[in-house]
């Protein structure tokens, strides 16, 4: 048997599309490195208000930098982004508060289908393809159910929680779990620096699949 | 003759930790890839002033982060980047104005020097925690990077002219113009488009913007190896 797979815990709000780029990233990166991928929805609000931080589109010059930066990024790692068409009601306004409260649900009762249905919500802000998470309209009423239950809100509470003990002030935030320390990583551009404290050979952000553990 | 080399402007302050990485990647990169690095001193004083933007060790949580973060990566991209002991008198109140005049004065009379000067003045603020503030620290500075003590001295007092101060104010201008926020900027003139790109973390990306076609013929494209390629590559 081989070593233990390293934890990655990815703490994660469908609002945020830096958040999708480390996720797909991750994704694709869980079958060729050792590591058990362990997602968390958390709610990007909660770790605003908690660190005093604002998202970084209230300042105007970041505000115009983020478009670029995400369509270039877009096509670099493959992931299919487009900027909403009004932005700050998206963002600041609806917010994400009931998809992530869903997608705690989903963790706690199927949790096999976490990727899917996460993926699935960011294409329906951050994209204009939509797909199907292959999951029944009985399921995901059951779920939508539950989302204002004590349990989900909780559950949805002390995850958000967790990333702020870890120091988080944004999202994505990464937390590898090695053998004698725990790093928190910032962003979706600290992946490689991940593959360099895993000890793990980093491949761009679209690995070639023929390298895929089986 | 091969194509033509693709110019890249790199905005840089000293008292900036970031800029100091992406220098030395595109340092070694310089080499390697089809480009002709054009350094920029810059003033990230003015441009956070011009941003609205504050220096994200303001907020608590970012000021932890950043000491994990620049460890980590001065360890990734072998750059040996160390906290000084006063971060904030460092930062906030000593700055950087006469080292990026002085930075200037460099580029206009001996842009040969520029890298190493600029290079001894990262050592000693963000390596050996010395000042950067003094005359007789730039000096020092200049010495280590090869200037005589004569050229050295010129150059201090050439600082307070009006030429080098516009001409720094120019640069910072400039990089503002194109939309900074902070530094390091890297601006990569393409055929087609000229992006800017923020951080010293977008320099895969780059790579990536190097290798795409210029106006539909296709370019070779540029690797990325890492933030320290293995020298061999080195074009001679």
């Amino acid at each position: 048997m081989g070593p233990v797979p390293r934890t990655l815990e990815l703490f994660y709000d469908v609002l945020s599309p830096y958040s999708w780029l480390a996720f797909e990233v991750l994704c694709r990166y869980k079958n060729i490195w050792n590591i058990s991928l362990q997602l968390q929805p958390t709610l990007i609000g909660g770790i605003l208000r908690e660190s005093g931080n604002q998202p970084p589109a209230m300042l105007p010059h970041k505000a115009v930098y983020l478009r670029s930066d995400l369509r270039l990024l877009s096509q670099h790692h493959q992931v299919p982004i487009h900027f909403p068409k009004d932005f700050f009601s998206v963002i600041l306004k609806k917010g994400s508060l009931t998809a992530m409260r869903f997608l705690t649900a989903v963790k706690m009762e199927h949790p096999e289908l976490l990727e899917k249905v996460s993926r699935e919500l960011w294409m329906r802000v951050w994209s204009r393809a939509a797909e199907k998470a292959g999951m029944s309209m009985e399921q995901a009423q059951e779920l939508l159910e539950r989302v204002s239950t004590p349990q989900v809100k909780n559950q949805l509470k002390e995850t958000t929680e967790a990333a702020c003990k870890y120091g988080a002030f944004g999202l994505p935030v990464t937390v590898a779990h090695l053998q004698d320390e725990t790093h928190m990583l910032f962003g979706s551009d600290r992946l490689e620096l991940l593959a360099h404290l895993l000890g793990e050979k980093w491949m761009g952000p679209v690995p070639p699949a023929v390298n895929a553990k089986l």
